[in-house]
């Protein structure tokens, strides 16, 4: 056990350093996610016929094949269209896209739980259209999808960890560096592991505070905690 | 009917038809509704009542025949049905409030957001529309706090802040506890009493004898009779209207409207 | 069209490989799932205690690096082909999502049920296992399929331990005929076929559980 701790402490700057790493890309993939998602799920919902082709498509191929898939399609294929990106853009775009898909899914679910009498008491007050999604139902709607919005972000966190594949510099790719130097890959990956624990478990505790401050009073009865 | 000056009509309705799909809902609906006059349109239910209120502001668009604000066809084509809206103040039977925003958030929204109203002229002038439905204490509340009642009270301040030409109330307390009904009412009586031009659908016979100035007694999609209430209660000239009537008075027990607290 | 069909012939074989990992682990994961799920609900602080901890800590791990940890603690001990370890790994990640849909499909059945299990005499295992079991499962029948396409696009990560899987084979496609995008897009299109097949198959049953309840 303390050869353990001893390898910890010896690993754990390297390691830190490949988190911090890990977190930038968790954080821009929310971002990106977040700015395709959005205006996706609003076309889904309110968009004609004819962008729904499209929108479909997207869907199948970003939630129907595995992260990795996309991952070498978009860093070993592209190229050969001539469209190449560094490692590190490899990974923000696939993880983007790939999380804009699911946010968008996210989003089309909240959106349609606002009640359609929302939007006729909006349309009966005058608003357009527009504005009845901007004032009215896209509030509400964003504060239904903070709970999946939630699970997005921590499952974001270890969906980064397949990007060591292409050598950016993650904590993954630190853990292999690591083990093949230290040939102590179970110590390695188990710190890994602690690793990606603390920080799941951390950003659990912060998101359930942020759900339950933004709740609306008397409404979200259940994540009020009552 | 209470003597008013006929003046001009506020809202004009010719030959209007709504179907959905193949089915008709409103068939050939006219009448003139004037300055401050309070119309209560009844009758059984799915006999198109809530369908005709709904095509007034558009919410549903009209199959065919024409509508009129104040001499302005808003039936034309080319009319932004969002000013025509505007115009209109409606109540809906589920309340409709925002969940997201506090009461007077509800009242405001429609005056900053649509009307382009500055923040503190919205806020004063909400405060006044819940002044009069008696909501004021409670503009820091959701609606999520409120009773059926207060928040019908609400959505009829939202739909005032508008300061509309005309209030259309569909069912507004349908969806309430009878003893909750009372207060909305009350409210509904002193907006006629002060001079609101209101179509109201409802099923409350014991307000519509006692605030409208007209009764319009709905079957089939069609006008079947429509007139004062004292004639149209004690007297009525259609068979069906007379059918309708006595299934809908026995055993009603509503409570004594205006009296309420 | 004719590369394509040639990848495609060549892709074959790690097709077989996916699924074959896919299905071992589905089988395993049940069988921790539900024994998971059975002492989260009916087990003693002790056995409850464990059942949770794996669940979250599973849940809170990349499943890339619960692979590796096992992939190494199991070549410490025995000699075992990466494509049974990988199965293995997977299945124990899949276990932990497995407990929870379990564990919500159990707690979903009335109490009643366990009432008049124990009151026609069964014991309590008996009861969880001929009566509540059962009727969980059924329950649960949405989720795990839902839960089968999750672990079919896992299994493309023992690609990391060198399973010859589909990614694995359209990688050395790639590298022999220096086409990335035919070799790895043709490994692409496997996947949604399976995951469409998968989402149909999820429909269809959806719908008559619809019709049912």
């Amino acid at each position: 056990m303390t050869e353990f701790f001893a390898y910890a402490a010896m690993a754990l700057p390297d390691l830190l350093q490949g988190t911090v790493v890990t977190l930038k890309l968790t954080a821009g993939a929310l971002v990106i996610g977040l700015v395709i998602g959005l205006p996706l799920s609003l076309l889904r919902v309110y968009g004609r016929k004819l962008v729904q082709p499209v929108c479909t498509a997207y869907l199948t191929v970003f939630r129907g094949t595995p992260l990795l898939v996309q991952l070498f399609v978009v860093y070993y294929g592209l190229p050969e269209i001539g469209v190449s990106f560094s490692r590190m853009a490899a990974a923000f775009i696939t993880l983007g896209c790939n999380s804009g898909a699911y946010q968008c899914e996210y989003f089309r679910g909240a959106i349609q739980a606002v009640s359609k009498g929302q939007m006729t008491a909006a349309r009966g007050i005058g608003m357009s259209r527009f504005q009845g999604i901007r004032h009215i139902v896209l509030p509400q709607a964003l504060r239904l999808v903070i709970p999946a919005w939630s699970n997005e972000l921590i499952a974001m966190v270890k969906y980064t960890a397949i990007v060591f594949l292409i050598a950016v510099p993650d904590l993954m790719n630190k853990a292999k560096i690591l083990s093949s130097q230290n040939f102590a890959p179970i110590q390695t990956y188990v710190l890994v592991a602690l690793i990606y624990l603390v920080l799941v478990g951390f950003l659990s505790l912060v998101l359930h505070g942020i759900q339950r401050k933004l709740a609306v009073p008397g409404l979200d009865a259940g994540m009020e905690g009552r | 009917m209470k003597d008013k000056p006929m003046t001009r009509p506020v809202l004009r309705i010719e030959n209007l038809c709504k179907s959905f799909g193949a089915t008709p809902v409103v068939r050939d609906v006219s009448f003139d509704v004037h300055p401050s006059e309070v119309i209560v349109i009844i009758g059984s239910s799915g006999t198109g009542k809530s369908t005709l209120l709904q095509c007034l502001n558009l919410l549903h668009r009209p199959t065919s025949g024409r509508i009129f604000l104040e001499d302005q066809e808003i039936t034309a084509s080319g009319m932004n049905e969002d000013t025509v809206r505007r115009q209109m103040g409606m109540v809906f039977q589920e309340f409709n409030l925002f969940n997201h925003l506090t009461v007077l958030g509800n009242v405001t929204v429609g005056m900053t957001k649509v009307l382009g109203m500055p923040a503190e002229d919205a806020e004063k002038k909400a405060m006044n529309e819940l002044e009069r439905v008696g909501m004021a204490d409670h503009r820091h509340k959701y609606p999520a706090q409120l009773s059926g009642g207060q928040k019908q009270r609400v959505g009829i301040a939202r739909a005032l802040g508008m300061s509309p030409k005309v209030m259309l109330f569909d069912e507004p307390t349908s969806a309430l506890d009878p003893e909750l009904t009372g207060e909305v009412l009350t409210v509904m009586q002193k907006l006629a009493a002060e001079g609101m031009t209101m179509i109201i659908v409802s099923h409350e016979m014991g307000f519509a004898r006692e605030a409208a100035d007209r009764v319009i007694f709905m079957e089939n999609g069609r006008i079947e009779e429509q007139g004062p209430p004292d004639r149209m209660f004690t007297h009525p000239e259609s068979e069906r209207t007379r059918k309708f009537l006595s299934i809908i008075t026995t055993g009603n027990t509503d409570p004594p409207i205006g009296k309420a607290t | 069209m004719t590369p394509f069909v040639t990848m495609l012939q060549f892709l074959l074989p790690g097709l077989g490989v996916t699924v074959s990992v896919t299905l071992i682990a589905l089988g395993l994961g049940g069988c921790i799932g539900a024994l998971m799920a059975v002492f989260r609900v009916y087990g003693n602080p002790v056995v409850k205690g464990l059942a949770v901890s794996y669940s979250v800590v599973v849940r809170a791990v990349p499943v890339v690096v619960i692979i590796f940890i096992l992939f190494f603690v199991i070549s410490a001990f025995i000699d075992l082909s990466p494509f049974m370890s990988g199965a293995i790994a997977l299945g124990f990640a899949s276990g932990a999502y497995q407990t929870e849909i379990f564990r919500g499909a159990i707690l979903s059945i009335p109490q009643g049920q366990m009432t008049a299990a124990r009151g026609i005499g069964m014991s309590k295992a008996k009861a969880i296992r001929c009566i509540i079991l059962p009727q969980a499962f059924r329950v649960a029948i949405p989720s795990l399929i839902n839960e089968v396409t999750l672990v079919l696009k896992d299994s493309s990560l023992v690609f990391v331990i060198g399973v010859p899987e589909l990614m694995r084979r359209a990688q050395y496609a790639s590298a022999s005929t220096m086409e990335p995008l035919l070799a790895f897009g043709t490994a692409a299109c496997f996947y949604i076929v399976l995951t469409l097949v998968l989402s149909r198959l999820l429909e269809t049953v959806e719908k008559r559980f619809a019709v049912q309840f």
